[in-house]
């Protein structure tokens, strides 16, 4: 018997948890956009719109002091940050694209190197993804093999039903917890029927086919084709829930000043700038090429998955209409 | 001769941004002619206003400044002819600029001082100092030195207060 | 006043429109790529969803004959003539798709010595408006999707073009809703004004989208992007945003255009537009320099007159 959480109950949640000293983010009108945003009460949560910036920033703050360093009596002090503060986090309203993410980027994260600040966040969130009844004509998620109701990455899922209820899956242990925290505002029953699903405008894609063809065409001239009209922002990178490239900068004076991690992307030409001036990635087009590479081979062959949960977001945002979909659309559909 | 020194409650920064040739020279003047002016004012000196980049005084303001002073030659006295005249341009669009995003401009003051008129400079001087010093600290730049974006603050104080007010 | 609401103010403006404006922009192309006037047209192609257009290069006389002209077609292309865009253009004269505003910038440019007149061909757009963002794509214009800067365009005539593509149409009654904006803020108390862009500039993320579309911000080395010594922090925290804003607003005083595709490309809709607007209207006021389709000698900010307003200074 599937667990239902009625909408009213699902806001009455979010005030518990806040209540509980949780940090609990979800999309929120944030001015005239809707963000992922530290929910204060459970009336905050908007659910009508896909947040413009992806939940990665939970995990993967857009900027983070990872120590700060200060000359005391001629001596250089160092100060770590106390990972052990970071709050007990619940992000809720999570679509599949956004949900998803962290399920990829554990990989990267922790591999040779482990990423502490991230892998703490982790550790201490516990993610509730609804599926995804909205949807638009940039949104792909089925073609690179999620799907509007994909509960990768959810620690609790949520299916909206057509009387505006929600049926619950827990699919971990946290999930579980969760629940069982809150049995009162949970019922058993089996539930409307639940919301239908927009139908996307890409077909599924062979994600083999497209890693073959760009194992095969590291020079081609569709990299000119498509991307010699990038500005080389750092627009779709930034939004998107998969990207998680980083720089590091000290701030301050040389006594006294903080090292920050924040976002950083590959479209931008100073992303390969050698000391020395040379720049491998010297024209634009190398650069998106090496989005799309990343996206769909490089990570693919270190990690066995694909560095994009199809949501869209860098097409909607690309200053010159560059769309992931159609390049992907286009590869696939190539002879050679 | 001996001057009153009084106590106050809060003594405002000053940073002075001036140019070597004019209002430097004049600052000197003042100071070897023992003229008594606020110590508040921290003096940096440029080759020419026309180096004065608004930049130089967003920093100062970030780094703590409660008031800030721009000061070089009078017009027609350039060492390099024309460095204040792009200056005053500059400066009259930045100031209107900083006026458009709600800083107060009163804290900003702009002066020609030559490299005769030290008595000029302790006036602009103290001119300043007193009136910033009735402004009180600038809290806008600095408060934001220390804010964060939610996800890289390590612990929430919105989440502490917003656990108080539901009680 | 009554003089503009002439027989050319419309309701709303039909697909056939830009269908006009399109066949114009497509035979001029075809011409002067035949006749190799030019190496290739920057101009805009459809985009796979309904109702999208990107910029493109196009070389072949075969993909001049896909050009388009639609209310989607918002990019100032002018973007791809500068330096910071190398790799872009091939060798040689080019021609480029303007409308008024992106002409503007165009002599600008000129202005800076960046572009020569020679080397362009410009197809201009007798330009009725474009669509804002966030907004319905049906084709047809109408008081409801048209881009806020085209509400108080003054340029829908591309004067000092080669050619010109399209017969003037405006759409009617339209309320200066960036006039009213900035009159809002303006007539804030100061505190709340502070409030209003420290609300707007905490959330910029520092993707540099409004910065790369720039076409005055060609700079092979932005100030902001340097750290040693670093004047402006490059971390995406309220304080740099903050200075990165206000310098980024000076950088472009005198220069900017207007075009506000700076506003168009944030990803967080900050209002940047603004910005630019409130120093051209300063500019105006003070040096009455306006930023116009001719270039000029000198830009109001490397220039002085010996009488200059200095009022504010002691
Ligand atoms: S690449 Fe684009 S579509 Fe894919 S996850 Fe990132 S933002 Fe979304
Ligand atoms: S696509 Fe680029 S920005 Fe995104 S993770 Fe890969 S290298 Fe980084
Ligand atoms: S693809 Fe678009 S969003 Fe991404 S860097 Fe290029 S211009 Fe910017
Ligand atoms: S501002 Fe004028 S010229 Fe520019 S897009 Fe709008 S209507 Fe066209
Ligand atoms: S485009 Fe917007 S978010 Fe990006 S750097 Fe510019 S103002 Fe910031």
């Amino acid at each position: 018997m599937p667990q239902i959480i009625t909408e009213q109950n699902l806001r009455n949640l979010i005030d518990l948890l806040v209540k509980e000293a949780k940090l609990v983010v979800g999309p929120k009108l944030s001015g005239s956009v809707v963000l992922y945003e530290p929910l204060t009460a459970g009336s905050d949560l908007t659910l009508d719109a896909l947040p413009r910036r992806s939940s990665k920033e939970l995990f993967f703050p857009i900027c983070e002091d990872i120590l700060s360093y200060k000359r005391e009596n001629g001596a250089m002090k160092v100060n770590d940050v106390d990972r052990s503060k970071f709050p007990e986090a619940v992000l809720i309203g999570a679509p599949p694209c956004d949900a998803g993410s962290p399920a990829i980027l554990d990989a990267v994260m922790s591999w040779d190197y482990k990423d502490e600040f991230y892998l703490e966040r982790r550790r201490k969130s516990t993610i509730v993804g609804i599926a995804c009844t909205k949807g638009d004509d940039a949104c792909f998620c089925r073609a690179v093999g999620l799907a509007p109701d994909a509960e990768a990455g959810s620690d609790l899922f949520l299916t909206p039903l057509k009387d505006g209820s929600y049926a619950c899956n827990a699919v971990t242990e946290k999930g579980q917890a969760l629940v069982a925290a809150h049995q009162n505002l949970f019922s058993e029953g089996a539930g409307a029927e639940p919301k239908p699903f927009v139908d996307q405008a890409v077909a599924k894609l062979n994600l083999v086919k497209i890693k073959k063809w760009l194992e095969e065409h590291f020079e081609d001239p569709l990299w000119e084709k498509i991307a010699d009209i990038c500005v080389g922002c750092g627009a779709c990178a930034f939004i998107c829930p998969a990207c998680h490239c980083f720089d590091i900068n000290d701030e301050g004076s040389t006594d006294d000043g903080v090292r920050r991690k924040h976002w950083d992307a590959c479209g931008f030409a100073k992303f390969t700038n050698h000391a020395s001036g040379h720049n491998p990635r010297d024209v634009q087009n190398k650069r998106y090429r090496n989005r799309i590479m990343h996206k769909f081979k490089y990570y693919d062959d270190k990690f066995g998955k694909t560095l994009c949960t199809g949501c869209g977001r860098c097409i909607r945002a690309c200053p010159v209409g560059i769309d992931i979909a159609e390049i992907l659309e286009t590869i696939n559909s190539k002879q050679d | 001769m001996h001057v009153e020194v009084t106590k106050h409650d809060f003594e405002p920064k000053i940073v002075a941004f001036v140019c070597t040739w004019c209002t430097y020279a004049g600052a000197d003047l003042a100071g070897t002619s023992r003229m008594q002016y606020p110590p508040n004012v921290r003096v940096l000196k440029f080759p020419c206003t026309g180096r004065i980049d608004p930049v130089f005084i967003l920093r100062a303001f970030q780094k703590g400044a409660d008031g800030v002073l721009v000061s070089g030659c009078h017009p027609g006295d350039c060492h390099y002819m024309a460095g204040n005249f792009h200056a005053r341009r500059r400066f009259a669009a930045f100031r209107a600029l900083l006026d458009f995003v709600g800083v107060d401009l009163n804290r900003l003051q702009f002066s020609w001082v030559s490299a005769a008129e030290g008595g000029k400079w302790v006036d602009v001087v103290t001119e300043l100092t007193e009136r910033v010093r009735t402004m009180g600290p600038m809290p806008e730049f600095k408060e934001l030195e220390h804010e964060e974006q939610w996800s890289g603050a390590i612990n929430t104080p919105e989440l502490k207060e917003a656990y108080d007010s539901i009680g | 006043m009554n003089a503009k609401a002439n027989k050319n103010q419309v309701t709303c403006i039909e697909p056939d429109y830009y269908q006009a404006i399109t066949e114009a922009i497509r035979k001029e192309a075809v011409k002067i790529l035949k006749d190799e006037t030019v190496v290739g047209v920057v101009g805009y192609l459809p985009g796979r969803r309904k109702g999208t257009a990107s910029p493109a290069l196009v070389t072949t006389v075969e993909e001049a004959e896909k050009l388009i002209f639609s209310p989607a077609c918002v990019n100032n292309l002018s973007v791809y003539l500068t330096k910071a865009k190398k790799g872009v253009l091939k060798q040689g004269k080019v021609g480029i798709v303007a409308k008024g505003c992106d002409m503007r910038a165009l002599a600008g440019l000129m202005t800076e010595s960046q572009l020569q007149r020679e080397d362009l061909f410009i197809i201009g757009v007798v330009c009725p408006g474009v669509y804002g963002f966030g907004v319905e794509r049906t084709g047809t214009l109408t008081e409801a999707n048209i881009a806020r800067k085209c509400r108080e365009c003054t340029v829908h005539m591309p004067e000092g073009a080669d050619v010109a593509a399209g017969t003037h149409a405006e759409l009617a009654d339209l309320t200066p809703e960036e006039a009213q904006e900035m009159a809002r803020i303006e007539a804030m108390p100061q505190a709340e004004r502070w409030a209003f862009w420290k609300e707007h500039f905490s959330r910029c993320i520092r993707c540099m989208a409004c910065r790369q579309v720039c076409p005055f911000c060609y700079c092979e080395q932005c100030l902001c992007d340097k750290n040693r010594p670093q004047a402006v922090e490059s971390s995406p925290r309220p304080a740099g945003n903050m200075a990165w804003h206000l310098v980024r607003a000076m950088h472009l005083a005198g220069r900017c255009g207007g075009c506000a595709e700076c506003e168009r490309v944030c990803p967080m809709d900050i209002p940047l537009n603004l910005l630019n607007r409130r120093m051209a209207q300063e500019l105006k006021e003070l040096y009455d320099f306006e930023a116009g389709l001719t270039p000029v000698d000198k830009g109001p900010l490397n220039e002085y007159k010996e009488n200059d307003d200095q009022s504010f200074i002691k």
